[in-house]
């Protein structure tokens, strides 16, 4: 009952326009002073361990920091213009390409709002000079942006096996499947709607082209290859993967592609060569592209962690009151089969998501339903993934929703008609939900295969 | 749950309740609080991290946030560096040595030696001896040399690995398995029922007996809280601790001899070292006991020799 | 991310700007060096702790600075449907809650910090070493007994300095909604997105 009364006053500060991370907080300290004899000290004490003690959630700024350059250093350009060469033909053909351009760019990026920006500030602009409507390409775009947790890398992930102690290496092989599957679910959606709507496609550049557009974006497409084979050729560790990928991106963005930093000219183009101007190899550090880059990046990890810091101190409250053990013996109690409980999970992180941004939300929910998840013989890593997807659709229904925040101010729409927009999507993801849910090899075919069968450490 | 009127003593560790020898020793002292000081007081165990984990729980006991845990002991190195002793290679030559210095008065020093510091030490929980793997064969101590081993944080074991030409890595606990299987480490070193309960054998090339060094924890508790207890109270959870900590220490050796035959039957590889090969390990690691002596006191490892 | 609408820029704005870079980009660094000096078979054994130190100072001095620029991620349907009148005083309750939050938290990380700073100075980190110019703390507060580890209550003040800024910056903004110079405590979408809409008149 108490911990009722804690959720009902986080929403209720939540409504009244309190941030996010200050309900959490908030609820959490004064239901502590109320209800346990823990000191104030423990909570500036958790608030600490958020960082020092949650070595995983350092992943999280490194692939918001790569994401960073990446956009900004030209990689998401040139990702788009390889999308457009390879199916921008078909009906619909520029919708079909973003989308095929946002899942290059979640394979490369562990965020779903970063997606949204690198793609969508180029392509929303560019469906509608071929004529789509403004909410057509936002609906778009903020769905297929979503697509940045479900194919790893994924910070969401990261999160997960944080709060769980799951391999995140394993669930990063998790996502492949069901990112990929996701991704044809939308193109085939907009397909159908491109049939109905007459939308235009693109012409056909031909082989030419498309080899044109692929050579000049495997700079940033092998970084793929580099977080994906780095891990899993163990040259460094998922954490580590993404600092990689961040320093990767930096020189990739300023001495290959050159779109920031000393070498840019100041008409654009051509580039200054870095043979004729080996000091900038040290400028670099300090370049004002750079801190930009860096303070961005930094505001948004600061956005998402002082949520997730927030967040586990309620955590922090809920097992100190021994919360999550009672759940689970209600829910045992109840007499609860494995299928009722994914979609009493499923419900619960469909109406959380309203509320909350994805990692705060799984920081708190995965301790409540993991140890029920084990004693039902529900694999972790299929929880995992179907966790992932409820983020996916948490954030593009109202009132939270990082897409549709984001796509609004990329789009200039108001949060309303982005909501209105994404809603045919919201429909295409919550199908895949239910499939990948009571379809569990989706997601735990390929671990098992790549790393072995399942073993639980704990 | 705990009734009203009773004293709440919260014990925060970081294993499981029902597999490794210390979570099995919490879930047992838990009971018999709980029956045998019914009305009094009653223990709640918060296993797995989930409150706080061995580097926060000190910081929190010394808040007064929570009163019972059991640390490994190499966490106790900041608040004396006498708790070096136990990471020292070769300083005891089995679990039996180590206990018998655990409950000379050497050892008992031990554990009032941190109450200036705020802890009172209560007893000592074997895990057991440590052994040492990788994903080559160890069968010399030149065979480590190169290879990059996880290591807690403790500067005796960097000095052990050091020793060995081998280079020590930081690494989150929860890590390691995954960290073993790529390769981003090659080896590790822990005990019979910690590499068997964390499956690191699946990920090793072989296991190497070497029983080179021990890995044990202590029972702590702040001094505040337990000089502030009712003596009849304290005197009774004292004798509880003292024998479920006597029960369960006797176990240890056959919990590790399990895991260890578990291990085999699963088909993991484990290596028996000549006379000779450890002789050879034994000299590359001893010097380490040169660089801290300060640190310990000659007189303590004198006092633990004595019991080989 | 994405704040296309340029705020006048302070100095103060610059050195947290500033220091919000040089701290994630010290991360990301010593991160990256750690995995070359691996490769290497080397190590840098303090590189995890110092990282992780370091993002906790990014995040919250980052709060704050958060505060004063009104980013921190919120829900504005439900107070953007109430009349103007109501929505002030809404959001004025709004803000007494963020400042009992920081005024709370001040207290707690006051009180974790101080022992740590006087009879806890012995205390020490697990793996950064103390940099030599550093020991005169050992002499002003542990005894004179040196430190081979950087002592906690050096990290750890981040908590005291940060929580106090975020009380200040709270007090700030509550102040500006008094004088009805802000609307809203938290990042609001539509008003952004109008504002766009007018600027780019499209
Ligand atoms: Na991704
Ligand atoms: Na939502």
């Amino acid at each position: 009952m108490d911990a009722l009364l804690l959720f009902l006053v986080v929403i209720g500060l939540m409504l009244m326009g309190v941030p996010i991370a200050v309900s959490l907080g908030f609820s959490s300290i004064g239901f502590l002073m109320i209800f346990s004899d823990a000191s104030l000290a423990s909570m500036a004490q958790t608030l600490m361990s958020a960082f020092t003690g949650h070595y995983t959630l350092l992943a999280i700024p490194f692939f918001v920091l790569a994401s960073g350059f990446m956009s900004t250093g030209g990689v998401a350009k040139r990702i788009i213009r390889f999308a457009i060469a390879v199916v921008g033909h078909m009906r619909g053909g520029l919708a079909i390409a973003s989308v095929f351009a946002c899942m290059m760019f979640a394979a490369l990026s562990g965020s779903s709002p970063a997606t949204v920006v690198a793609i969508g500030t180029i392509v929303i602009a560019g469906m509608r000079e071929v004529g789509y409507t403004k909410e057509f390409a936002s609906g778009v775009i903020c769905s297929a942006g979503t697509l940045g947790i479900l194919i790893p890398p994924s910070i969401v992930m990261v999160v997960y096996a944080a709060a769980t102690d799951v391999s995140v290496g394993r669930l990063f092989l998790a996502g492949v499947f069901p990112g990929l599957l996701a991704g044809v679910f939308l193109m085939i959606g907009i397909y159908v709607m491109a049939r109905i709507k007459k939308l235009p496609s693109q012409p056909w550049k031909g082989w030419k082209e498309i080899g044109a557009s692929g050579l000049d974006a495997l700079w940033g497409l092998l970084l793929i290859v580099i977080i994906l084979g780095g891990i899993y050729s163990g040259k460094f560790t998922p954490t580590e993967a993404a600092a990689v990928a961040a320093m990767y991106a930096f020189f990739i963005a300023n001495f290959v592609y050159k779109d920031m930093g000393p070498l840019v000219t100041p008409d654009g183009n051509p580039h200054l060569s870095l043979w004729k101007n080996p000091q900038s190899l040290l400028t670099v550090w300090l370049h004002k592209d750079t801190r930009k880059v860096l303070f961005e990046s930094g505001k948004l990890t600061v956005m998402l962690m002082f949520i997730i810091a927030n967040a586990l101190i309620l955590k922090h409250v809920l097992t100190e009151e021994q919360i999550p053990q009672a759940i689970a013996d209600l829910m045992l109690g109840a007499g609860l089969g494995p299928i009722m409980f994914l979609v009493v999970v499923n419900l619960l992180l469909l109406i959380g998501g309203q509320f909350m941004e994805p990692s705060g939300l799984l920081i708190i929910v995965a301790p409540l339903v993991f140890p029920i998840a084990m004693e039902l013989g529900i694999d972790p890593i299929h929880l995992g993934i179907i966790m992932v997807v409820n983020m996916e659709i948490g954030m593009i229904t109202p009132p939270v929703g990082l897409n549709l925040f984001v796509t609004a101010g990329v789009a200039k729409l108001s949060v309303l008609n982005v909501v209105r927009a994404a809603l045919p999507f919201v429909a295409i993801l919550f199908a895949f939900l239910i499939l990948v849910t009571y379809w569990p090899p989706l997601s735990t075919w390929l671990p098992t295969v790549m790393m072995g069968p399942e073993i639980m450490i704990k | 749950d705990c009734d009203d009127g009773e004293m709440v003593i919260k014990f925060s560790h970081v294993t499981n309740t029902d597999k490794h020898p210390k979570g099995i020793a919490a879930s047992l002292l838990q009971k018999r609080v709980n029956e045998e000081m019914n009305g009094v007081a009653c223990m709640e165990v918060f296993p797995n991290s989930v409150l706080y984990d061995d580097d926060k729980v000190l910081e929190a006991m010394l808040n007064g946030d929570v009163q019972m845990a059991a640390p490994s002991l190499s966490k106790f190195e900041t608040f004396t560096k006498k708790y070096r002793i136990f990471d020292l290679p070769f300083m005891f030559k089995n679990i039996d040595s180590v206990d018998a210095f655990q409950n000379s008065e050497a050892g008992q020093s031990m554990l009032n030696s941190m109450n200036k510091r705020g802890l009172q030490g209560l007893g000592f929980w074997h895990n057991g001896m440590k052994q040492i793997s990788a994903n080559k064969p160890l069968e010399l101590p030149g065979d480590a040399a190169g290879l990059k081993f996880r290591v807690q944080p403790s500067d005796v074991l960097v000095a052990q690995f050091d020793a060995l030409k081998a280079s020590p890595q930081k690494m989150a606990f929860s890590e390691v398995y995954g960290a073993l299987q790529t390769g981003v480490v090659d080896g590790q070193e822990n005990t019979w029922s910690n590499v068997y309960g964390q499956k690191f054998f699946e990920v090793q090339d072989g296991t190497t007996e070497s029983n080179h060094g021990v890995l044990d924890y202590l029972v702590v508790t702040g001094s505040d809280w337990w000089e502030g207890l009712d003596a009849p109270v304290r005197d009774q959870l004292a004798t509880i601790l003292k024998e479920v900590t006597e029960t369960r220490n006797a176990e240890s050796t056959r919990v590790n001899e399990e895991a260890k035959a578990a291990i085999i039957a699963a088909g993991g590889v484990v290596r028996e070292l000549t006379d000779e090969q450890r002789a050879a390990w034994v000299e590359v690691l001893k010097p380490v006991w040169e660089q801290f002596e300060g640190d310990v006191g000659a007189d303590m490892i004198e006092a633990a020799q004595s019991f080989n | 991310m994405a704040s296309p609408v340029d705020h006048g820029r302070s100095f103060g704005d610059s050195i947290e700007e500033s220091t919000m870079a040089f701290l994630l980009g010290a991360m990301t660094l010593i991160t990256f060096a750690n995995v070359i000096a691996r490769l290497m078979s080397s190590n840098i054994l303090w590189a995890l702790e110092a990282t992780v130190f370091l993002f906790a100072w990014l995040v919250l001095i980052g709060a704050s600075y958060a505060v004063k620029h009104n980013f921190h991620i919120g829900i504005d349907v439900a107070v953007q449907l109430l009349a103007p009148a109501k929505r002030r005083i809404v959001t004025l309750f709004a803000v007494a809650v963020c400042i009992a939050f920081s005024l709370l938290l001040l207290k707690g990380s006051w009180d974790y910090w101080w022992p740590f700073a006087s009879s806890r100075a012995f205390y020490e980190v697990n793996d950064i070493p103390m940099p030599g110019f550093l020991q005169f703390f050992a002499h002003w507060l542990n005894d004179g007994e040196l430190y081979e580890k950087m002592p906690r209550f050096m990290p750890y003040i981040v908590l005291p300095f940060s929580t106090l800024l975020l009380t200040i910056r709270f007090i700030q903004a509550g102040l500006r909604i008094w004088r009805n110079e802000q609307i809203l405590i938290i990042e609001s979408h539509e008003a952004e997105s109008d504002l766009i809409d007018a600027k780019v008149a499209d």
